[in-house]
């Protein structure tokens, strides 16, 4: 016996177990039932397809002459362009004004972070009322300032604006704290050797906090490009069925669309592979552009 | 001479129920439901409930939950039934949205349906009629001949798939149009009555904009719905109405795509609110009880939300402000080709199914159709059918007295009319809504052809039935 109990990896596999059947049944059987799915005829919501589409490859064959993908996936790039440059730029701006103050620094890391805990769903709701039209926050200002005609935020016009504003805001915290984080792990001795030599505070950010953060920057944008694809629950509240006109559909709300509302169950399979591949897709280029580096 | 016979039993049962629905205060309100409960005690019928008694438990699932209004109704009931029969209901109920009747399906599809079930019967509840899973109401009579025996069986809906009648309803719904009367006089309008047609609607609609209000409150990109229904009910008649046309070219289809244009000229002129595209259903409600709008179509259930805003606290009646509430009326759909403004949309749109696992089970079978009998009777109905109607043979007598002043003039324009027909959007759902109903604002703003998203809708209809 003695340190052979060491050696006897069996037991791990017993504890692995039990996660290992919930991924199975809660994540990869329904994954590659969904793509079966894709391929069959699908009547209504809860019913189960018994033939398969003809052509079975017809919803794959859709989603490159229908219209609303197109606008779907615009406007997620513009999504993932939004949450790299608003999301991950901003919080880098304020964790770098933040690490320069001496006190108070935990007050504004709480506040910043704030927005993460409130649900999506609570601030598409609470957005809804800021940019109403009639009696919206946002207008009433305006007018308060001698602005005659009222603006409608959520038209064709404004409308992609008012749906990612929120959600930049929402998720500022969260890459500011990741990048705080970092800044703490960068040593005071090569901002102060740096001083000595007359390095301006621009240049030590420059040359020491940026190149230092590199992999730290890695991970947050490849985390706010997956996210840009997932986003669904703010945009939905805000702007369900693509209003206005159908020029708000994201990937996730198009396909919620399909599946929930028009209940084109199997054509809402097609679009969630799609989503699938191009999370996976996305994912290895960001991360062979943004390659981390050892130091 | 048919069609008058038909509205007059329909009325008189919507009035009764109507009438006896609401009660004034809480003592009220109570006295009437224990009443129901010492009536009802003797109504059902004695050889179902004596086969009825002992421990059994009944799963039930409803759409009395949430905010429905009738959600403590429901709860009071089935609570009453248990005491008397000493069974047990397994409660499931929940709201009716898109998940619900996903999850009804779903346990048909799986075997764990519940025994006794109230819902939909349009078209939502073809794959388990299909599937045979739920019991014919002639089949239960067969063994049980009082069941729903105190219903008019004309007016019992019948499934869209073989024309027999499953689902025992309890209330329905009718839509109109309500009135904010406060801007109709600012604007010089006079109050529409039963007579009212388009020509004149769309005079008013004029007047009213000019006096600077917006004369139709709707969200077209989220609920173009009522306008959708009424539009083209105005090329059609009660008798044609539910016929879904085979082309937009043919004789009803032409009426389909007359309706859009015709929803398409009040958008280009300026009668929707500016934002009706891009503004979602309560922002548009708001514009009418808040005086900015003068018209809203909508359904019987908005008489509670319209009353609702008149009080100081929405769950308090008694903090209502009944100027207020004065100040809103409620008539006929503006008519044009076809139907009479006096037509109105409306019917008995859900029921209680007794499954086909629950009537195989010798143990059940009894307390399910106990059950069911005790929640249609005479004395529960017109708890629940408020404002709606019901299939009621016998109509109660009632105290007006118990009513505010909306709930009254709704009573009167309901009084007023000459038909109920179910609403064709019933018959015509999923994908085939999408090119008019979800396209409606690609219709209105031009940048779709009101023939061709008819056409596009009919297309796939036609081509899943």
């Amino acid at each position: 016996m003695g340190a052979n109990i060491y050696k006897n990896k069996k037991p791990l596999f017993l504890f692995l177990l039990p996660a290992f059947i919930f991924m199975i049944v809660f994540l990869y059987f329904p994954f590659f039932k969904n793509i079966v799915d894709s391929c069959m005829e699908i009547k209504q919501l809860g019913i189960s397809g018994e033939v398969l589409n003809e052509p079975w490859y017809s919803n794959y064959a859709k989603l490159f002459t229908d219209e609303n993908v197109r606008t779907s996936l615009k406007n997620t790039l513009i999504m993932t362009i939004v949450t790299i440059f608003g999301q991950v730029g901003i919080a880098l701006l304020l964790a770098l004004m933040v690490d320069n103050i001496k006190r108070g620094a935990k007050v504004f890391r709480t506040m910043f972070f704030f927005p993460i805990v409130v649900s999506a769903t609570a601030l598409g709701l609470l957005f809804n009322l800021i940019f109403l039209y009639d009696t919206g926050m946002i207008n009433q200002l305006l007018s308060m300032f001698g602005k005659q005609e009222l603006t409608d935020w959520k038209s064709e016009k404004w409308a992609l604006f008012t749906m990612m504003l929120p959600v930049m805001w929402q998720y500022v915290g969260f890459y500011f704290v990741i990048i705080v984080t970092g800044l703490n792990n960068i040593s005071e001795e090569l901002y102060e050797a740096a001083a000595i030599d007359g390095a301006t505070k621009l240049r030590r950010i420059w040359y020491i906090t940026l190149p230092l953060l590199h992999n730290v920057l890695c991970t947050c944008v490849v985390l706010a490009v997956t996210g840009a694809l997932k986003v669904f629950d703010l945009p939905w509240t805000m702007f369900p069925k693509g209003m206005p006109l159908k020029s708000t559909f994201l990937t996730g709300t198009y396909m919620y669309y399909q599946t929930m509302i028009v209940k084109d169950v199997d054509y809402g399979c097609a679009l969630a592979v799609m989503i699938v591949v191009l999370g996976v897709v996305l994912s290895r280029l960001v991360n062979t552009i943004f390659k981390e580096k050892d130091y | 001479m048919k069609m008058k016979r038909v509205a007059a039993t329909i009325l008189s049962g919507a009035m009764a129920v109507s009438l006896a629905a609401c009660g004034g205060g809480d003592k009220a309100g109570e006295g009437a439901k224990s009443a129901a409960a010492d009536a009802n005690t003797e109504s059902a019928g004695e050889g179902i409930a004596e086969q009825a008694q002992g421990g059994v438990e009944l799963e039930v699932v409803t759409t009395f939950a949430g905010n429905d209004g009738n959600a403590q109704n429901y709860k009071t009931f089935y609570q009453q039934w248990e005491e008397k029969t000493g069974n047990k209901i397994e409660d499931m109920s929940a709201t009716a949205d898109d998940t619900f009747k996903v999850r009804v399906v779903t346990d048909f599809e799986t075997g764990s349906e519940p025994d006794v079930l109230f819902f939909f019967n349009g078209s939502d509840a073809n794959s388990f009629i299909e599937a045979g899973k739920v019991v014919s109401i002639e089949d239960i009579r067969a063994e049980f001949p009082d069941y729903a025996s105190n219903l008019d069986d004309g007016r019992i809906p019948v499934s869209l798939v073989d024309n027999k009648a499953y689902a025992v309803p309890v209330n329905g719904i009718w839509e109109a149009m309500f009135v904010n009367t406060e801007i109709l006089d600012a604007a010089g309008v006079t109050m529409p009555g039963a007579d009212y047609t388009w020509d004149q609607f769309t005079e008013d609609c004029q007047k009213i904009k000019d006096a600077g209000y917006t004369p139709i409150a709707a969200a077209l990109g989220d609920i173009p719905h009522y306008w959708w229904e009424f539009s083209i009910f105005n090329y059609n008649t009660p008798e044609n109405h539910l016929t879904i046309p085979e082309s937009a070219d043919d004789e009803m289809g032409k009426g389909w795509v007359a309706g859009m244009e015709d929803i398409k000229a009040l958008y280009e002129a300026g009668y929707f609110p500016e934002n009706t595209l891009s503004a979602k259903d309560d922002e548009t409600f708001a514009m009418f009880t808040e005086g900015k709008a003068a018209f809203l179509l909508d359904g019987s259930w908005k008489v509670n939300g319209i009353s609702d805003s008149c009080q100081s606290d929405p769950e308090d009646p008694s903090t209502l402000d009944a100027d207020k509430l004065a100040k809103f009326d409620v008539t006929y759909v503006p008519a044009k080709d076809g139907r009479k403004a006096t037509d109105l949309i409306g019917g008995l749109t859900s029921g209680y199914y007794i499954t086909k696992k629950a009537w195989d089970d010798p143990e059940k079978k009894a307390a399910a159709v106990d059950f069911i009998s005790y929640m249609t009777s005479d004395e529960v109905v017109p708890e629940f059918a408020q404002h709606g109607s019901s299939a009621l043979k016998n109509v109660p007598e009632v105290d007006e007295n118990v009513f505010n002043e909306l709930q009254m003039k709704s009573l009167k324009m309901v009084a007023g009319s000459t038909s109920f027909t179910g609403p064709v959007q019933d018959l015509f759902q999923g994908e085939s809504r999408v090119p008019t109903f979800d396209g409606m604002p690609e219709i209105v703003s031009g940048s779709v052809d009101a023939k061709d998203a008819v056409q596009e809708g009919l297309d796939i209809y036609w081509s899943s039935n």
